[in-house]
């Protein structure tokens, strides 16, 4: 035996994945050939692997894939997908918008009178929309949101909700969805 | 990367948002994996993957085409799964910032021969629940290692630059996961697959 069992533990896994030098290899085979423990060692990692690549180890419980589609499918119902960046602009985004919203809505608010401040506030799914809303162009669509959308990119800009409309913006589908809008002039 | 799913990835950021499910298809059950490796409880798991999944989808622009997809997917499920775990502060699991003595020589148990476990023993439960403990006990950057490669079937260069560590220190901790499990599962498993495990009883050589 030209190397020793403790040589062969050292480069087993190496030996597995056929990462080994092609003398190192020779060595390791002939020591195979003569040694049962060290081939047991070898045989037992090899099962381990191949039991660990089946399926049905550590497969997701039963109902998964249906309970996943149901998610995706419901995002993309409510989504513009492709307007969505990456995560930490939008919680810059957030964090800006809601940073600006409460002395901005202040400020607009005792000037003029809205029903709501309805501001940064991502009421429940069938409060109306009132008061402020959130534009930018940083999105280059033409959706208004609450501001604390997380569709809502780059530098808000807050306007009332009807004069939103009266630019041409639509409610974004998710932070405003099928949510009454109710106009104050 | 493979052709079909450069081509499915094309057509979904089209606009067939459908396809995104097929995308994912061969990439669910290693992408649970590796989370519930990390989380430990099926709930977390299936929450966490479906957020990653979701995640892949919703940021799917920004996939560099030269790297490949799977291991695009993985990274984002890790680090979903350690957010999560932030938040459910399951910490005290795990240490991730001791550094593995992986180079230290490990002396596999001596198990007489290795009789090979059939396939069809995985149709039971005990066996399947075995194999999850075992992987479970072992600290999280050797199963981590293990589940990459072994798991997910990533190269060893793969696993590297997802654990952001050097292709050496993963084969040194590819080396101690697998031995580890062989040595965990060797008495349970052995009898075609006759368990009388019992995992508290088992020594750590290890610790």
């Amino acid at each position: 035996m030209g190397i020793t069992c403790e040589e062969v533990w050292r480069d087993i896994s190496d030996y597995i994945d056929d990462e080994l030098a092609p003398k190192q290899r020779a060595a390791l085979d002939e020591h195979f050939a003569e040694c049962r423990h060290c081939t047991a060692v070898l045989e037992g990692t090899g099962d381990v692997i191949r039991l660990y690549r089946d399926e049905r180890v550590l497969a997701p419980p039963e109902g998964f894939r249906k309970r996943l589609e149901g998610r995706i499918n419901q995002q993309l119902k409510q989504g513009p997908v492709e307007i969505m960046r990456p995560s930490r602009r939008a919680v810059v985004a957030w964090a800006l918008s809601a940073a600006a919203a409460v002395p901005l809505g202040f400020a607009l608010f005792s000037r003029k009178p809205f029903t709501l401040p309805g501001f940064h506030h991502q009421g429940p799914a069938d409060s109306p929309v009132t008061g402020l809303v959130a534009v930018s162009e940083d999105n280059g669509d033409k959706f208004f949101h609450i501001p604390s959308c997380r569709y809502l990119h780059g530098k808000p800009k807050f306007l009332p909700v009807e004069e939103a409309i009266r630019e041409g913006y639509s409610p974004c589908a998710v932070c405003i969805g099928k949510r009454k809008i109710e106009k104050k002039g | 990367m493979r052709a079909a799913e450069q081509v499915l990835i094309s057509r979904i950021l089209a606009g067939e948002k459908d396809l995104f499910l097929e995308l994912i298809r061969p990439y669910q059950r290693t992408v649970y994996a590796t989370v519930i490796s990390m989380l430990g409880s099926i709930e977390d798991a299936e929450d966490v993957t479906q957020d990653a999944l979701l995640k892949a989808l919703a940021r799917l622009h920004q996939f560099r085409r030269e790297s490949a997809f799977g291991t695009w997917l993985i990274l984002i499920a890790i680090n979903e799964a350690r957010m999560r775990r932030r938040k459910l502060r399951h910490g005290i699991m795990f240490s991730l910032t001791s550094e593995p003595d992986g180079d230290g020589a490990y002396i596999p148990k001596d198990f007489a021969d290795w009789r090979e476990i059939p396939s069809e023993a995985l149709e039971r439960n005990e066996i399947r629940d075995a194999l999850a403990k075992a992987l479970t006990s072992l600290e999280e950057h050797y199963r981590l290692a293990f589940i990459l490669r072994d798991v997910n079937e990533l190269s060893i260069a793969e696993t590297a630059s997802i654990l952001g560590i050097s292709p050496g220190a993963v084969k040194s901790r590819l080396r101690r996961a697998r031995l580890m499990l062989r040595d965990l599962l060797s008495p349970g498993l052995q009898n075609g697959g006759h368990l009388d495990l019992a995992f508290k009883e088992v020594r750590k050589p290890w610790e």
